[in-house]
């Protein structure tokens, strides 16, 4: 009496309607792939705000295509009532949830991603200590590569509980803090001007954007920071090491010593 | 009748780029798609900027004129005026032609060592202008981007806003007036530049075309008359097309053009101390590379991008997000 209660909720599925689900699915996928494998090209021939919002097109795409093929595919199987849907969601999402929290969890959060937009392609995070750049969003995971060229893959579920530090969110703008590490004894407003120097005349930096330098006395000497923006964000680390290296050639002709630090200001590495 | 004409010197802040025709923005986006994906012309080594036909030079009266016509009405005459000058747009030599008829004295650039030390006083004791008005058509030479030669621009710029070294006429290229505007941000007063050319100019300076050709080669060239004599040149060229960048065009193919266009051409020392993170061998690659495909020139000892690439070049650069001149 159930299962006749159960199967009356389906609709008869004929071969018809399983070659028109099948063309469905497969239509689906293949747009997804496609999009998965020309915009991350198109991307990567494009710069700044274009090659991000053709990156950021990937997880739409595929959210829109996903929702089209399910509201197509399920009047095929289930007759559309409001019960019908009800009941049987319900159920599945009940199984779903049991046996595979994490996973369905993560795919839930992957959705959240694409419209709260945490992180995007193209993006700048750093998620429990890792810091790479977004390279793919997946339904499951978002896949970073580190600076080191390490590919790391992190579900999404860490959104619901985690800090998501995100650099340059979205934008082309990313911002980059360089150190310096200078003995007491000189005049900091000469060393303010040259580090803002420094960045003005690098070939990496974007004019558009402001260059600030902040300096803090510390108990073994004075510590700068200079900060100023890329023109391009997968440029950050050549234009640390081109302020380091200007900086520091700078610095040493105006002339100012660098920062010792005193043997009680040496950080113990192990617990004594 | 006498030929009205169509030179025109504006004040910077009014200077308007002319509207491109739709089918000349539509043409700019396919090629800018064809770029995309990897036009296999590019590809080939194109002849040397040499065997490009040179663009025609223009008369320089009628824009000596027009400047006059400007200058003229104003009766309290500022000290110091600023010509802001879009590369190949001829601004130098009108103004040099302008100056040479007023009796100015043209000023020589300081040295590398006066750009070191910023000693702005001895270098205008050398010049040796006394009371003559003067006129200073290098500006992009009075300054290098790198920390050890901004000072010299820096102590000279308020010297001329204030006044101390008489009455003159400065010079100064786009790009250098666009980085000066944020290594110096103060505005720099009276500042002019010419109208963008319109087709009645493309006229009066000899290209004979239909009106639509005409607007659409303004369109091209952003007004800039130069670069629109270029663009002219070549089209007129059976075989010959405009320079395109080589596909191998990269980070540092940017850094370097656009140091060439900061400091309107660069010796290759100079441009060495510019982009000291390129290796040297590195450089000439590059350089030799841009040369090969007509984009940039080698003369005098100075690298210069060609005016026949120009337009290829800003909106590569456009393209990356630099910071570009107001033309």
């Amino acid at each position: 009496m159930n299962a006749e209660k159960i199967l009356g909720l389906f609709k008869e599925i004929t071969s018809g309607v399983l070659i028109e689900i099948a063309v469905v699915i497969v239509v689906a996928l293949l747009v997804i792939w496609l999009s998965q494998r020309l915009l991350p090209w198109v991307a990567e021939h494009l710069h700044g705000k274009q090659r991000l919002l053709a990156l950021a097109m990937i997880p739409t795409i595929r959210v829109i295509v996903f929702i089209v093929a399910f509201i197509w595919i399920v009047p095929l199987v289930i007759e559309p009532s409001m019960q019908n849907m009800v009941a049987i969601l319900g159920a599945a999402g009940l199984a779903i949830g049991f046996a595979l929290k994490d996973y369905v969890s993560s795919l839930i959060a992957g959705i959240v991603a694409v419209y709260e937009l945490p992180y995007r392609p193209g993006d700048w995070i750093e998620v429990e200590g890792t810091y790479g750049e977004v390279k793919h969003i997946g339904m499951r995971a978002v896949e970073i590569v580190t600076p080191d060229d390490t590919v790391v893959f992190i579900p999404h579920l860490k959104l619901w509980s985690n800090l998501i530090h995100n650099a340059n969110n979205g934008g082309p703008s990313l911002m980059v803090v360089v150190n310096f590490y200078l003995e007491p004894e000189h005049d900091a407003n000469r060393v303010k001007h040259l580090l803002e120097d420094v960045a003005l005349t690098s070939p990496y930096v974007q004019l558009a954007k402001p260059i600030v330098v902040i300096a803090f006395e510390e108990p073994w000497g004075t510590h700068y920071k200079l900060k100023a923006y890329p023109i391009d964000p997968r440029q950050q680390f050549q234009f640390m090491t081109d302020l380091t290296a200007r900086g520091k050639q700078g610095l040493r002709a105006l002339p100012v010593k660098f920062a010792q630090l005193s043997p009680e200001h040496v950080v113990q590495a192990t617990p004594c | 009748m006498a030929q009205s004409n169509h030179w025109q010197l504006i004040p910077f802040e009014n200077f308007e780029r002319p509207s491109a025709p739709a089918s000349t923005v539509i043409q700019q986006a396919w090629s800018h798609v064809r770029t995309l994906f990897g036009r296999t012309d590019s590809d080939e080594t194109e002849d040397v900027a040499q065997d490009f036909p040179h663009y025609r030079e223009f008369a320089l009266p009628p824009a000596v004129a027009a400047i006059d016509a400007a200058w003229q009405e104003a009766t309290d005459a500022p000290r110091v005026r600023f010509v802001i000058s879009a590369p190949f747009s001829g601004t130098g030599a009108v103004l040099r032609a302008w100056a040479e008829q007023h009796h100015y004295r043209t000023i020589t650039p300081p040295s590398i060592a006066q750009l070191s030390s910023a000693d702005t006083e001895l270098w205008w004791q050398q010049q040796q202008v006394g009371d003559r008005p003067w006129l200073m058509d290098e500006f992009s030479s009075f300054w290098l981007r790198t920390t050890e030669h901004l000072a010299f621009v820096r102590a000279l710029l308020p010297r001329l806003l204030r006044g101390e070294l008489g009455q003159g006429v400065v010079v100064i290229d786009s790009w250098t007036y666009a980085f000066l505007q944020r290594a110096w941000p103060l505005a720099l007063p009276h500042c002019y530049c010419f109208a963008a050319a319109t087709p009645e100019l493309l006229q009066q300076v000899g290209i004979t075309a239909s009106d639509k050709q005409l607007r659409k080669l303004t369109a091209q060239a952003r007004g800039n008359l130069g670069v629109a004599l270029a663009l002219w040149a070549v089209a007129q060229s059976s075989d010959k097309r405009a320079p395109s960048l080589p596909s191998e065009a990269d980070d540092s193919t940017a850094f370097i053009l656009y140091s060439l266009l900061l400091h309107h051409g660069l010796q290759g020392e100079h441009l060495q101390w510019v982009l000291p993170m390129l290796a040297a061998d590195q450089l000439d690659v590059q350089l030799l590379r841009l040369q090969q495909h007509g984009v940039v020139e080698y003369d005098d000892q100075v690298w210069r991008v060609t005016a026949y690439a120009y337009r290829e070049v800003r909106d590569f650069l456009s393209g990356r997000g630099y910071w570009l001149d107001a033309f």
